[in-house]
């Protein structure tokens, strides 16, 4: 028993070097890939918006409270708690943003959705690790309960404030925004110019240039700052070992309990700050109901990114991308990147095929011609379906390319000190 | 490590102490809570028992409940009469909704103004077992005998702002958006199509809905209304009216953001005048929904005795539907709307409702 329980941490705990670079190096060959192909599809197809800065832009604040929620269910579930109740923590993080940000400013709104994130965070806490109840009906509490709360708050706190209501709050002060002078007005105007891949790339630094808000900064510094943390340092070894083995970790002298409470607790706070990121960037001000299921899919992109930071940022702003253009020009861009999907649908095919997977090749196949009829008999994709291209491409992508996703051996298990081997 | 441990320590007790004082600091605006501090508290006239039944949102919502709530207001001293104001809550079923109506059926109250069209099965319901007091539904459908439906013919008031936008609009290009795509939002489509095709047919329409079947993220998604919003106007538009509920406040930051030169169109009340004030100078006009009108409507109606049953529709006509001028934006063109006015309540213009 003790001897299996061993190799399985060994086998966790220290993932073999090479496999890490190989991961990363991967990552960032994907990038230029990436930009080319939606360079030649803007040429081919003519639907500038596609790689407009205006859609950067928006992608990137549709993507960061995403990832925020992802990043805040990374740590839960690297500790080996499941946290489905991220929703929840993420809606009262908008209230605390919503009620601190208006009496205080941004900087104390910014902490007091930490708190009220934390709030959250501290009872799945305390239901999951204490007192061991499973961790799913932990969550959904959570998330019926947040809902509640804030609802009945938000009319407390708002109600009798000038521009306020019952259900929203009065518009809220932006945190402070960057622009880097001489480099955003040129690469805006090279992004004016239609060149082939030089004109996306400018889109690309005028996004990140241009009235970029601090808060962006510090959501992008919580993601690689959680990767340095929890894959550098012993406190994340061990924080991990509690996820993978919690008996080989205790068998080690790892205070579980601690480790897991904390990492819980960190998941509130994260989602908190995701929350807050939608109260006073993505939108101006408080309102019931503004989550709108992104906690969820904060969740999914998690799982998309195979339990790693750089994985779950990369799922977030797949997601925030499609859900950019197709909100900004609905039918036409995303007319345009079906031809996209097609296109990778077919290399996926060709892929599958000398891998031998000849059932996995033919589906990639046969949704790929069936994808190119659509885009030659058609020139704008109608509403329904681009309200779902977001969902659709989250998908696709999440069957073809992450068929080797491994989620911490021990996640979701409830864990009782003294009883390893 | 045994320092990082303790680092953390630190910032979680540091974080229970903020969440310490969030607490305290939720106490107080409870304790000056202003709410029920209504007309409902001080009419006592012999006249009519009127009740009013609110969608979720409530009086305070500076929309459509605040709207019936100023007709009430107006129309209790007319009548000398009494009211009872109930709320509703998120997410609440038809079963909720009737117990509500039947609590007031019960108290006497008569008549009966819900609002919000998810009261129509209720009241059909309710108005039913009790056919002796009359009921109205705000934008409803209902079908009981004793029930009114107090609706509105937005494309006609959309139709005035398409007008406006028209005139205003410099780069020769309009947008719209929508929340969810449906026959009701449409209609308010139509008519703003048709007035700007009015002006000028070479005008550029763009329109967004932000969701084809979901109301959250059709009515409660300013994020989404903001992306959408800048979106059109990266591609060329000028002018955006929207009708998207509170999507629509999105729709404000991306005008505020884009500056000098574009505009914002409200919808339902008159949005100049809820806005912040660093957005005041981009609100072109409001298309007015006038549910106090309606409302003050009915009951005269009722109190004289005629009680209207069936579909009452509320038009330019009735002074039910319009346009703000607050701000003085449209203060130039005004003439022309007020002729593109009369010629649709002379009938020589006809509105569509649906779009082409």
């Amino acid at each position: 028993m003790s001897v299996v329980v061993q190799r399985g941490s060994v086998a966790a705990a220290a993932p073999p070097p090479e496999g890490r670079h190989t991961a990363r190096f991967r990552l960032w060959m994907w990038f230029p890939l990436v930009l080319i192909v939606i360079s030649a599809t803007r040429v081919v197809t003519g639907a500038d918006d596609i790689s407009s800065a205006g859609t950067l832009r928006a992608a990137l604040l549709a993507a960061i409270p995403i990832a925020l929620a992802g990043l805040g269910g990374l740590w839960s579930e690297r500790a080996g708690v499941v946290n489905i109740g991220l929703e929840g923590m993420m809606i009262l993080g908008t209230l605390g943003a919503g009620y601190y940000t208006y009496h205080f400013g941004v900087w104390v709104g910014l902490l007091g959705a930490i708190a009220f994130g934390a709030v959250g965070g501290i009872l799945h806490a305390v239901a999951t690790v204490v007192f061991g109840v499973d961790h799913i009906v932990s969550g959904v509490a959570i998330n019926i309960i947040a809902a509640g709360v804030a609802s009945f708050l938000a009319e407390a706190f708002f109600k009798d404030l000038e521009g306020g209501g019952p259900t929203q709050s009065p518009g809220l002060d932006k945190p402070p925004t960057i622009t880097i002078p001489g480099v955003a007005d040129a690469s805006a105007d090279l992004a004016g110019r239609d060149w082939f891949l030089l004109s996306d790339l400018a889109a690309l630094v005028n996004a990140l240039t241009e009235n970029l808000s601090v808060f962006t900064l510090l959501a992008l510094a919580l993601v690689f700052g959680t990767g340095w943390l929890l894959w550098r340092t012993s406190f994340g070894l061990r924080l991990r070992a509690c996820g993978e083995s919690p008996t080989a970790a205790e068998t080690l002298g790892v205070n579980v309990y601690r480790y897991k409470f904390l990492a819980v607790v960190a998941s509130g706070m994260l989602s908190g700050v995701a929350g807050a990121y939608l109260t006073v960037v993505a939108s101006s001000g408080y309102q019931n109901g503004s989550t709108g299921g992104r906690g969820f899919i904060g969740l999914a992109a998690m799982i998309f990114g195979n339990w790693r930071p750089g994985g779950l940022l990369t799922g977030s702003l797949l997601f925030g991308y499609t859900d950019a253009a197709r909100l900004r020009s609905g039918g036409e861009s995303v007319h345009a990147l079906l031809l996209i999907v097609c296109v990778g649908l077919l290399a996926a095919a060709i892929w599958q095929l000398k891998k031998r997977s000849f059932v996995m090749a033919t589906a990639s196949l046969g949704i790929a011609g069936l994808g190119l009829l659509w885009y030659f008999s058609t020139d704008v994709i109608p509403g329904d379906f681009t309200e779902m291209a977001p969902y659709v491409t989250t998908l696709l992508v999440l069957a073809l390319f992450s068929q080797r996703l491994r989620m911490p051996a021990a996640d979701g298990l409830r864990y009782r000190r003294g009883e390893a081997g | 490590m045994r320092r990082t441990t303790k680092i953390a320590a630190a910032a979680m007790a540091a974080m229970l102490a903020l969440a310490g004082c969030a607490s305290s600091d939720e106490e107080e605006p409870e304790s000056g809570d202003s709410a029920g501090e209504g007309i409902c508290e001080s009419a006592e006239g012999d006249g009519p028992k009127i009740g009013l039944a609110y969608d979720v949102g409530g009086r305070g919502d500076q929309s459509f409940n605040d709207s019936a709530y100023a007709g009430l207001e107006q129309v209790v001293e007319d009548v000398d009469g009494t009211c009872e104001e109930v709320e509703a809550n998120a997410g609440e079923s038809d079963a909720d909704r009737e117990e509500r109506l039947r609590l007031l059926a019960e108290g006497g109250f008569d008549p009966i103004i819900a609002v919000g069209f998810v009261y129509s099965p209720a009241v059909d319901t309710v108005a039913a077992e009790y056919p002796g007091q009359s009921f109205a539904v705000v934008d409803g459908y209902a079908e009981a005998k004793n029930a009114a439906n107090l609706t509105f013919a937005a494309n006609e008031g959309s139709f005035l702002v398409g007008v406006a936008a028209a005139l205003k609009s410099e780069a020769k290009n309009v947008g719209f958006l929508g929340g969810v795509d449906g026959p009701l939002i449409q209609a308010f489509e139509a008519g703003y199509v048709a007035g700007v095709e009015a002006v000028d047919p070479e005008i550029e329409i763009q329109s967004v809905y932000l969701s084809q079947d979901d109301p959250v993220k059709g009515f409660e998604n300013q994020a989404g209304g903001e992306t959408a919003s800048t979106g059109m106007f990266d591609n060329g538009a000028d002018v955006i009216y929207h009708a998207a509920g509170k999507s629509g406040l999105g729709l404000f930051d991306a005008v505020e953001a884009a500056g000098e030169g574009h505009w914002a169109i409200g919808v339902d009340a008159d949005q100049y005048l809820t806005v912040d004030e660093a957005q005041q100078p981009y609100i072109l006009t409001s298309m007015l929904k006038r549910i106090d009108t309606s409302v003050i409507e009915y009951v005269t109606a009722f109190d004289e005795g005629e009680a209207p049953t069936g579909f009452v529709t509320y038009d330019l006509e009735s002074e039910g539907v319009g346009y703000s001028t607050s701000g003085g934006f449209v203060d130039d063109i005004q003439d022309e709307l007020e002729d593109y006015k009369q010629q649709i309540i002379d009938g020589e213009i006809e509105v569509p409702a649906e779009p082409k």
